[in-house]
Protein backbone atom coordinates (compact mmCIF):
# COMPACT_ATOMS: atom_id res chain seq x y z
CA UNK A 1 0.00 0.00 0.00
CA UNK A 2 2.66 2.58 1.06
CA UNK A 3 4.49 1.26 -2.07
CA UNK A 4 1.69 2.19 -4.28
CA UNK A 5 1.26 5.60 -2.90
CA UNK A 6 4.87 6.49 -3.28
CA UNK A 7 4.68 5.04 -7.08
CA UNK A 8 1.49 7.16 -7.66
CA UNK A 9 2.92 9.81 -6.10
CA UNK A 10 6.02 10.05 -7.81
CA UNK A 11 3.89 9.78 -11.45
CA UNK A 12 1.95 12.83 -10.21
CA UNK A 13 5.26 14.60 -9.56
CA UNK A 14 7.14 13.88 -12.59
CA UNK A 15 4.87 16.42 -15.48
CA UNK A 16 5.33 19.32 -12.80
CA UNK A 17 8.93 18.36 -12.20
CA UNK A 18 9.49 18.65 -15.96
CA UNK A 19 7.49 21.90 -16.38
CA UNK A 20 9.18 23.53 -13.65
CA UNK A 21 12.86 22.23 -15.41
CA UNK A 22 14.50 25.35 -17.26
CA UNK A 23 15.21 25.55 -20.57
CA UNK A 24 18.18 26.63 -22.18
CA UNK A 25 18.45 28.26 -25.84
CA UNK A 26 21.36 29.02 -27.68
CA UNK A 27 21.15 32.01 -29.88
CA UNK A 28 21.02 31.51 -33.62
CA UNK A 29 24.09 34.29 -34.96
CA UNK A 30 22.50 34.25 -38.18
CA UNK A 31 19.20 35.59 -36.92
CA UNK A 32 20.10 37.55 -33.60
CA UNK A 33 21.35 40.84 -34.12
CA UNK A 34 21.97 44.37 -32.32
CA UNK A 35 20.36 47.02 -33.89
CA UNK A 36 21.09 50.73 -32.53
CA UNK A 37 19.69 54.28 -33.23
CA UNK A 38 21.23 57.59 -32.30
CA UNK A 39 20.68 61.33 -33.22
CA UNK A 40 23.20 62.81 -35.93
CA UNK A 41 24.21 66.52 -36.72
CA UNK A 42 22.03 68.08 -33.38
CA UNK A 43 19.28 65.46 -34.75
CA UNK A 44 19.06 66.45 -38.09
CA UNK A 45 18.12 62.86 -38.36
CA UNK A 46 18.08 59.93 -36.73
CA UNK A 47 20.66 57.63 -37.80
CA UNK A 48 20.69 53.82 -37.77
CA UNK A 49 23.09 50.66 -37.47
CA UNK A 50 23.76 47.40 -36.51
CA UNK A 51 26.13 44.84 -34.84
CA UNK A 52 26.54 41.94 -36.87
CA UNK A 53 28.00 39.29 -34.63
CA UNK A 54 26.26 38.82 -31.45
CA UNK A 55 26.29 35.26 -29.59
CA UNK A 56 24.80 33.67 -26.03
CA UNK A 57 22.56 32.38 -24.33
CA UNK A 58 19.13 32.83 -23.18
CA UNK A 59 17.25 30.14 -20.21
CA UNK A 60 13.59 30.78 -19.24
CA UNK A 61 11.64 28.67 -16.61
CA UNK A 62 8.19 29.24 -17.80
CA UNK A 63 6.54 27.41 -14.35
CA UNK A 64 9.02 29.15 -11.61
CA UNK A 65 8.77 32.21 -13.88
CA UNK A 66 12.65 32.62 -13.93
CA UNK A 67 14.72 33.34 -17.12
CA UNK A 68 18.32 34.78 -17.67
CA UNK A 69 20.12 36.31 -20.45
CA UNK A 70 23.74 36.30 -21.42
CA UNK A 71 25.21 38.16 -24.74
CA UNK A 72 28.63 39.32 -26.60
CA UNK A 73 28.46 41.24 -29.17
CA UNK A 74 31.45 41.62 -31.38
CA UNK A 75 31.93 45.51 -31.19
CA UNK A 76 33.95 45.14 -34.54
CA UNK A 77 30.84 44.06 -36.14
CA UNK A 78 29.45 47.65 -36.27
CA UNK A 79 27.74 48.95 -39.63
CA UNK A 80 26.22 51.91 -40.56
CA UNK A 81 26.46 51.05 -44.39
CA UNK A 82 28.94 52.99 -44.94
CA UNK A 83 31.95 50.87 -44.84
CA UNK A 84 33.50 52.39 -48.31
CA UNK A 85 35.34 54.63 -47.55
CA UNK A 86 35.14 56.06 -51.66
CA UNK A 87 37.46 59.13 -51.89
CA UNK A 88 37.60 59.87 -48.14
CA UNK A 89 40.24 58.89 -45.93
CA UNK A 90 38.01 56.52 -43.70
CA UNK A 91 34.40 55.76 -43.72
CA UNK A 92 31.86 55.90 -40.94
CA UNK A 93 32.27 52.46 -40.03
CA UNK A 94 35.75 52.71 -39.76
CA UNK A 95 35.36 55.74 -37.55
CA UNK A 96 32.85 54.13 -35.21
CA UNK A 97 35.59 51.60 -34.78
CA UNK A 98 38.11 53.89 -33.70
CA UNK A 99 39.22 55.10 -29.92
CA UNK A 100 36.86 58.18 -30.80
CA UNK A 101 34.01 55.52 -29.96
CA UNK A 102 33.53 51.60 -30.03
CA UNK A 103 37.77 51.37 -29.33
CA UNK A 104 37.08 48.25 -31.02
CA UNK A 105 41.04 47.45 -30.77
CA UNK A 106 40.73 47.32 -26.80
CA UNK A 107 37.69 46.43 -26.41
CA UNK A 108 36.14 43.69 -28.87
CA UNK A 109 33.22 42.79 -26.95
CA UNK A 110 30.42 44.30 -24.84
CA UNK A 111 28.06 42.22 -23.05
CA UNK A 112 24.70 42.33 -21.21
CA UNK A 113 24.40 39.66 -18.33
CA UNK A 114 20.88 39.96 -17.09
CA UNK A 115 20.18 39.93 -13.24
CA UNK A 116 16.43 39.53 -13.61
CA UNK A 117 13.89 38.49 -15.78
CA UNK A 118 10.04 40.13 -15.08
CA UNK A 119 7.50 38.04 -16.64
CA UNK A 120 3.88 39.05 -17.75
CA UNK A 121 1.65 35.79 -17.10
CA UNK A 122 3.79 32.84 -18.66
CA UNK A 123 6.01 35.45 -20.79
CA UNK A 124 8.88 37.73 -19.94
CA UNK A 125 8.01 41.34 -20.23
CA UNK A 126 11.26 43.16 -18.62
CA UNK A 127 14.86 42.09 -18.56
CA UNK A 128 17.04 44.19 -16.04
CA UNK A 129 20.32 43.57 -15.92
CA UNK A 130 23.86 45.29 -16.85
CA UNK A 131 25.68 46.12 -19.85
CA UNK A 132 29.27 46.28 -19.84
CA UNK A 133 30.98 48.75 -22.95
CA UNK A 134 34.37 50.02 -23.02
CA UNK A 135 35.34 48.47 -19.75
CA UNK A 136 32.48 50.30 -17.56
CA UNK A 137 29.17 48.05 -16.22
CA UNK A 138 26.10 49.88 -15.88
CA UNK A 139 22.39 48.87 -15.38
CA UNK A 140 20.12 48.45 -18.56
CA UNK A 141 16.90 47.27 -18.56
CA UNK A 142 15.23 45.74 -21.81
CA UNK A 143 11.45 45.56 -22.52
CA UNK A 144 10.63 42.37 -24.14
CA UNK A 145 8.10 43.76 -27.17
CA UNK A 146 7.69 40.34 -28.81
CA UNK A 147 8.10 36.75 -27.16
CA UNK A 148 6.99 33.67 -29.37
CA UNK A 149 8.42 30.11 -28.72
CA UNK A 150 7.55 26.84 -31.12
CA UNK A 151 9.05 24.48 -33.31
CA UNK A 152 11.03 25.99 -36.61
CA UNK A 153 8.24 25.75 -39.40
CA UNK A 154 10.79 23.76 -41.48
CA UNK A 155 13.42 21.72 -39.16
CA UNK A 156 10.77 21.59 -36.11
CA UNK A 157 13.41 22.41 -33.91
CA UNK A 158 12.02 24.11 -30.87
CA UNK A 159 13.03 27.31 -31.16
CA UNK A 160 12.38 30.98 -29.23
CA UNK A 161 12.34 34.14 -30.82
CA UNK A 162 12.24 38.06 -28.98
CA UNK A 163 12.45 41.27 -30.04
CA UNK A 164 13.67 43.66 -26.95
CA UNK A 165 14.47 47.39 -26.77
CA UNK A 166 16.34 49.46 -24.48
CA UNK A 167 17.78 52.85 -24.07
CA UNK A 168 21.62 53.79 -22.76
CA UNK A 169 23.69 57.06 -22.45
CA UNK A 170 26.75 56.65 -23.75
CA UNK A 171 28.47 58.83 -21.88
CA UNK A 172 27.67 56.77 -18.72
CA UNK A 173 30.10 54.54 -20.58
CA UNK A 174 33.01 56.95 -21.54
CA UNK A 175 31.87 57.75 -25.01
CA UNK A 176 31.76 61.08 -24.93
CA UNK A 177 32.91 62.10 -28.33
CA UNK A 178 31.27 64.20 -30.53
CA UNK A 179 28.51 65.19 -28.26
CA UNK A 180 26.06 67.02 -29.16
CA UNK A 181 26.37 66.71 -32.59
CA UNK A 182 26.45 62.50 -32.27
CA UNK A 183 23.79 61.60 -29.98
CA UNK A 184 23.99 60.66 -26.49
CA UNK A 185 21.07 58.54 -25.94
CA UNK A 186 21.02 55.33 -27.89
CA UNK A 187 18.01 53.47 -28.67
CA UNK A 188 18.73 49.75 -28.54
CA UNK A 189 16.69 46.91 -30.84
CA UNK A 190 17.67 43.52 -30.08
CA UNK A 191 15.95 40.65 -32.69
CA UNK A 192 17.04 37.50 -31.04
CA UNK A 193 16.13 33.74 -32.48
CA UNK A 194 17.28 30.82 -30.34
CA UNK A 195 17.52 26.79 -30.50
CA UNK A 196 16.90 24.68 -27.62
CA UNK A 197 19.86 22.99 -26.28
CA UNK B 1 28.74 80.49 -25.24
CA UNK B 2 28.20 76.25 -24.97
CA UNK B 3 27.79 76.22 -28.88
CA UNK B 4 30.69 78.17 -29.37
CA UNK B 5 32.83 75.70 -27.45
CA UNK B 6 31.34 72.72 -28.89
CA UNK B 7 32.79 73.19 -31.99
CA UNK B 8 35.56 71.44 -33.30
CA UNK B 9 38.00 74.87 -34.31
CA UNK B 10 37.71 76.11 -30.66
CA UNK B 11 38.36 73.25 -28.88
CA UNK B 12 40.84 72.28 -30.87
CA UNK B 13 42.40 75.19 -31.79
CA UNK B 14 41.40 78.32 -30.75
CA UNK B 15 41.01 78.06 -27.06
CA UNK B 16 43.84 75.75 -26.24
CA UNK B 17 45.78 78.72 -28.05
CA UNK B 18 44.49 81.16 -25.77
CA UNK B 19 45.59 79.04 -22.58
CA UNK B 20 48.64 78.73 -23.40
CA UNK B 21 49.33 81.92 -24.74
CA UNK B 22 47.80 83.15 -20.52
CA UNK B 23 50.34 80.62 -19.13
CA UNK B 24 53.66 81.95 -21.54
CA UNK B 25 52.32 85.42 -20.71
CA UNK B 26 52.26 84.71 -16.75
CA UNK B 27 54.75 82.21 -16.32
CA UNK B 28 58.07 83.01 -18.53
CA UNK B 29 59.27 85.20 -15.68
CA UNK B 30 59.55 82.09 -13.65
CA UNK B 31 61.31 80.08 -16.56
CA UNK B 32 57.84 77.93 -16.58
CA UNK B 33 56.70 79.34 -20.16
CA UNK B 34 57.19 75.64 -21.28
CA UNK B 35 53.89 74.68 -19.48
CA UNK B 36 52.13 75.97 -22.50
CA UNK B 37 51.86 73.08 -24.28
CA UNK B 38 50.33 71.13 -20.88
CA UNK B 39 48.28 73.79 -20.93
CA UNK B 40 46.66 73.83 -24.39
CA UNK B 41 46.68 70.02 -24.36
CA UNK B 42 44.73 70.43 -21.06
CA UNK B 43 42.08 72.63 -22.23
CA UNK B 44 41.20 70.14 -25.27
CA UNK B 45 40.76 67.33 -23.03
CA UNK B 46 38.49 69.13 -20.64
CA UNK B 47 36.72 70.56 -23.46
CA UNK B 48 36.31 67.36 -25.38
CA UNK B 49 36.08 64.63 -23.00
CA UNK B 50 36.76 65.90 -19.34
CA UNK B 51 39.32 64.58 -16.90
CA UNK B 52 38.37 60.76 -16.15
CA UNK B 53 40.95 57.84 -15.35
CA UNK B 54 38.29 55.15 -14.39
CA UNK B 55 38.61 52.44 -16.02
CA UNK B 56 42.22 53.47 -16.88
CA UNK B 57 41.85 53.11 -20.65
CA UNK B 58 44.64 53.25 -23.16
CA UNK B 59 43.28 57.02 -24.17
CA UNK B 60 43.18 57.89 -20.60
CA UNK B 61 46.87 56.49 -19.82
CA UNK B 62 47.92 59.20 -22.52
CA UNK B 63 46.22 61.79 -20.85
CA UNK B 64 47.46 61.07 -17.45
CA UNK B 65 51.01 61.03 -18.58
CA UNK B 66 50.39 64.17 -20.81
CA UNK B 67 49.82 65.72 -17.58
CA UNK B 68 52.64 63.84 -15.57
CA UNK B 69 55.06 65.08 -18.16
CA UNK B 70 55.34 68.35 -17.38
CA UNK B 71 55.80 67.93 -13.49
CA UNK B 72 58.99 65.60 -14.70
CA UNK B 73 59.85 67.99 -17.06
CA UNK B 74 60.09 70.55 -14.33
CA UNK B 75 61.64 68.70 -12.00
CA UNK B 76 64.44 68.13 -14.15
CA UNK B 77 64.68 71.50 -14.79
CA UNK B 78 64.73 72.93 -11.55
CA UNK B 79 66.17 69.75 -9.46
CA UNK B 80 68.35 68.03 -11.61
CA UNK B 81 71.35 68.95 -13.72
CA UNK B 82 70.57 68.19 -17.14
CA UNK B 83 72.77 66.29 -18.93
CA UNK B 84 73.53 63.04 -21.65
CA UNK B 85 72.85 60.49 -18.95
CA UNK B 86 69.75 62.08 -17.52
CA UNK B 87 68.14 62.52 -21.35
CA UNK B 88 68.79 58.77 -21.95
CA UNK B 89 67.06 57.31 -18.96
CA UNK B 90 64.16 59.69 -19.66
CA UNK B 91 64.00 58.21 -23.19
CA UNK B 92 63.83 55.06 -21.83
CA UNK B 93 60.98 55.43 -19.23
CA UNK B 94 59.16 57.41 -21.91
CA UNK B 95 60.06 53.79 -24.14
CA UNK B 96 58.26 51.84 -21.08
CA UNK B 97 55.47 54.11 -20.70
CA UNK B 98 54.53 53.44 -24.23
CA UNK B 99 54.01 49.51 -23.69
CA UNK B 100 52.13 50.27 -20.51
CA UNK B 101 49.53 52.53 -22.02
CA UNK B 102 48.71 49.84 -24.65
CA UNK B 103 49.35 46.76 -22.82
CA UNK B 104 45.52 46.27 -22.76
CA UNK B 105 45.75 46.01 -26.26
CA UNK B 106 49.33 43.80 -26.45
CA UNK B 107 47.65 41.19 -24.43
CA UNK B 108 45.43 40.43 -26.87
CA UNK B 109 47.93 39.45 -29.79
CA UNK B 110 49.94 36.70 -29.95
CA UNK B 111 53.31 37.66 -28.65
CA UNK B 112 55.22 37.64 -31.79
CA UNK B 113 53.10 40.80 -32.67
CA UNK B 114 53.07 41.95 -29.57
CA UNK B 115 56.45 42.41 -29.11
CA UNK B 116 56.87 43.67 -32.70
CA UNK B 117 54.31 46.73 -32.07
CA UNK B 118 55.34 47.26 -28.51
CA UNK B 119 58.36 47.27 -29.15
CA UNK B 120 58.15 49.68 -32.13
CA UNK B 121 55.81 52.18 -30.17
CA UNK B 122 58.37 52.30 -27.69
CA UNK B 123 61.15 52.65 -29.64
CA UNK B 124 58.95 55.53 -31.57
CA UNK B 125 58.16 57.13 -28.16
CA UNK B 126 61.83 57.06 -26.73
CA UNK B 127 63.09 57.98 -29.80
CA UNK B 128 61.32 61.21 -30.14
CA UNK B 129 61.77 61.99 -26.49
CA UNK B 130 65.24 61.48 -26.59
CA UNK B 131 66.00 63.94 -29.10
CA UNK B 132 63.51 66.14 -28.38
CA UNK B 133 65.16 66.48 -24.99
CA UNK B 134 67.89 67.86 -26.92
CA UNK B 135 66.07 70.79 -27.97
CA UNK B 136 65.78 71.77 -24.42
CA UNK B 137 68.09 74.31 -24.62
CA UNK B 138 67.09 75.82 -27.79
CA UNK B 139 63.40 77.29 -26.98
CA UNK B 140 63.09 78.34 -30.87
CA UNK B 141 63.91 75.24 -32.42
CA UNK B 142 61.84 73.38 -29.28
CA UNK B 143 58.84 75.34 -30.35
CA UNK B 144 59.11 74.75 -34.04
CA UNK B 145 59.30 70.79 -32.94
CA UNK B 146 56.29 71.00 -31.20
CA UNK B 147 54.15 72.59 -33.70
CA UNK B 148 55.33 70.26 -36.76
CA UNK B 149 54.49 67.32 -34.47
CA UNK B 150 51.05 68.77 -32.84
CA UNK B 151 49.82 70.13 -36.36
CA UNK B 152 51.16 67.71 -38.06
CA UNK B 153 50.21 64.79 -35.66
CA UNK B 154 46.69 66.30 -35.38
CA UNK B 155 46.14 66.02 -39.24
CA UNK B 156 47.59 62.11 -39.60
CA UNK B 157 45.70 61.05 -36.61
CA UNK B 158 42.26 61.92 -38.30
CA UNK B 159 43.63 60.75 -41.52
CA UNK B 160 43.91 57.52 -39.82
CA UNK B 161 40.55 57.64 -38.69
CA UNK B 162 40.43 59.38 -35.12
CA UNK B 163 39.66 63.19 -34.78
CA UNK B 164 39.59 62.57 -30.90
CA UNK B 165 43.34 61.96 -30.82
CA UNK B 166 43.43 64.73 -34.11
CA UNK B 167 42.29 67.04 -31.72
CA UNK B 168 44.08 66.83 -28.85
CA UNK B 169 47.51 66.62 -30.92
CA UNK B 170 46.13 69.72 -33.02
CA UNK B 171 46.20 71.35 -29.16
CA UNK B 172 49.66 70.29 -28.23
CA UNK B 173 50.30 71.72 -31.80
CA UNK B 174 48.16 75.24 -31.13
CA UNK B 175 50.15 75.59 -27.42
CA UNK B 176 53.90 75.19 -29.07
CA UNK B 177 52.52 77.86 -31.38
CA UNK B 178 51.42 80.09 -28.43
CA UNK B 179 55.12 79.57 -26.81
CA UNK B 180 56.55 80.13 -30.24
CA UNK B 181 54.76 83.25 -31.02
CA UNK B 182 55.28 84.79 -28.08
CA UNK B 183 58.51 84.49 -28.57
CA UNK B 184 58.31 86.24 -31.73
CA UNK B 185 56.36 88.78 -30.91
CA UNK B 186 58.94 89.95 -28.40
CA UNK B 187 62.28 89.03 -30.15
CA UNK B 188 63.26 87.25 -26.99
CA UNK B 189 63.74 83.48 -26.58
CA UNK B 190 62.07 81.98 -23.71
CA UNK B 191 63.30 79.06 -21.60
CA UNK B 192 61.63 75.93 -23.09
CA UNK B 193 63.62 73.01 -20.62
CA UNK B 194 62.51 69.45 -20.32
CA UNK B 195 59.04 71.05 -19.03
CA UNK B 196 58.30 71.81 -22.43
CA UNK B 197 60.20 69.43 -24.65
CA UNK B 198 59.32 66.45 -22.56
CA UNK B 199 55.59 67.67 -22.81
CA UNK B 200 55.52 68.20 -26.33
CA UNK B 201 57.50 64.72 -27.51
CA UNK B 202 55.95 62.12 -25.18
CA UNK B 203 52.27 63.37 -25.56
CA UNK B 204 52.74 63.65 -29.39
CA UNK B 205 54.54 60.59 -29.83
CA UNK B 206 51.92 58.56 -27.61
CA UNK B 207 48.70 60.13 -29.65
CA UNK B 208 50.77 59.08 -32.76
CA UNK B 209 51.60 56.17 -31.41
CA UNK B 210 48.07 55.32 -30.09
CA UNK B 211 46.14 56.45 -34.00
CA UNK B 212 48.62 53.52 -35.36
CA UNK B 213 47.58 50.94 -32.64
CA UNK B 214 43.69 51.49 -32.09
CA UNK B 215 43.06 53.19 -35.50
CA UNK B 216 44.61 53.17 -38.79
CA UNK B 217 47.60 55.28 -38.82
CA UNK B 218 50.02 53.10 -41.38
CA UNK B 219 53.35 52.92 -38.79
CA UNK B 220 55.62 53.74 -41.92
CA UNK B 221 53.77 57.39 -40.96
CA UNK B 222 55.35 57.29 -37.45
CA UNK B 223 58.79 57.05 -39.27
CA UNK B 224 58.33 60.02 -40.77
CA UNK B 225 57.02 62.02 -37.72
CA UNK B 226 60.55 60.46 -36.18
CA UNK B 227 62.55 63.06 -38.40
CA UNK B 228 60.53 66.18 -37.23
CA UNK B 229 63.21 66.11 -33.78
CA UNK B 230 66.56 65.66 -36.31
CA UNK B 231 64.89 68.24 -38.60
CA UNK B 232 64.97 71.24 -36.01
CA UNK B 233 68.28 70.52 -35.61
CA UNK B 234 69.03 71.86 -39.25
CA UNK B 235 70.97 74.95 -39.71
CA UNK B 236 69.13 77.89 -38.63
CA UNK B 237 70.96 81.56 -38.64
CA UNK B 238 71.56 82.06 -35.02
CA UNK B 239 72.14 85.42 -34.72
CA UNK B 240 69.25 86.28 -37.78
CA UNK B 241 66.21 87.94 -35.06
CA UNK B 242 64.16 85.48 -33.26
CA UNK B 243 61.20 85.41 -36.06
CA UNK B 244 63.28 84.97 -38.78
CA UNK B 245 64.77 81.96 -36.50
CA UNK B 246 61.30 80.74 -35.72
CA UNK B 247 60.14 80.76 -39.70
CA UNK B 248 63.20 78.59 -40.49
CA UNK B 249 63.23 76.22 -37.53
CA UNK B 250 59.37 75.30 -38.25
CA UNK B 251 59.31 75.15 -42.09
CA UNK B 252 62.11 72.65 -41.21
CA UNK B 253 59.51 70.82 -39.14
CA UNK B 254 56.06 71.40 -40.83
CA UNK B 255 57.69 70.14 -44.24
CA UNK B 256 58.96 66.48 -42.72
CA UNK B 257 55.60 66.70 -41.01
CA UNK B 258 53.78 67.21 -44.20
CA UNK B 259 55.60 64.37 -45.38
CA UNK B 260 54.43 62.03 -42.97
CA UNK B 261 51.26 63.44 -43.40
CA UNK B 262 50.85 62.22 -46.98
CA UNK B 263 52.10 58.89 -46.52
CA UNK B 264 49.12 58.85 -43.72
CA UNK B 265 47.37 60.51 -46.86
CA UNK B 266 48.80 57.92 -49.34
CA UNK B 267 47.57 55.03 -47.32
CA UNK B 268 44.23 56.62 -46.63
CA UNK B 269 43.01 57.31 -50.23
CA UNK B 270 41.90 61.15 -50.44
CA UNK B 271 40.15 64.04 -48.95
CA UNK B 272 38.78 63.95 -45.73
CA UNK B 273 34.91 63.47 -45.00
CA UNK B 274 32.22 63.97 -43.05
Amino acid sequence: MKHRFAVATIALALPLAAAAAPETYTLDPYHTFLHFEVGHLNGMSKLRGRFDKVSGKFTIDRAARTGALDITVQTASISTGDSDKGSRPRSRDEHLRSPDFFNVAEFPTMTFKSTRVVFKGEVPAVIEGNATLLGVTKPLSLAVDHWRCGPNPVSKKEMCGANASGMIKRSDFGMKFGIPGVGDEQQLFAEMEGYKD
Amino acid sequence: MGELLQHPAVQAGAAPFLAALLVVAILHFVRLGGLAAVAGFSVAVFLISGFAFSPLTATRKIVLLGLVAPVVGVLVDFAFKPNRLGQIVLALAAGAAAAWTFMSVLQQKDLAQALLIGGGCAAFVAWLVGFGLAQAEQPVRAGAMGLGLGLGGGVAAVLGASALYGSYALALGAGSAAFLLWQVVTGKCIRAGATFTLSVTLTSGLLLAGTMVLAQLPWYSLAGFALVPLATHLPVPERAPVFVQATVASTYALAVAAGACAMAWHSSGGMPGS
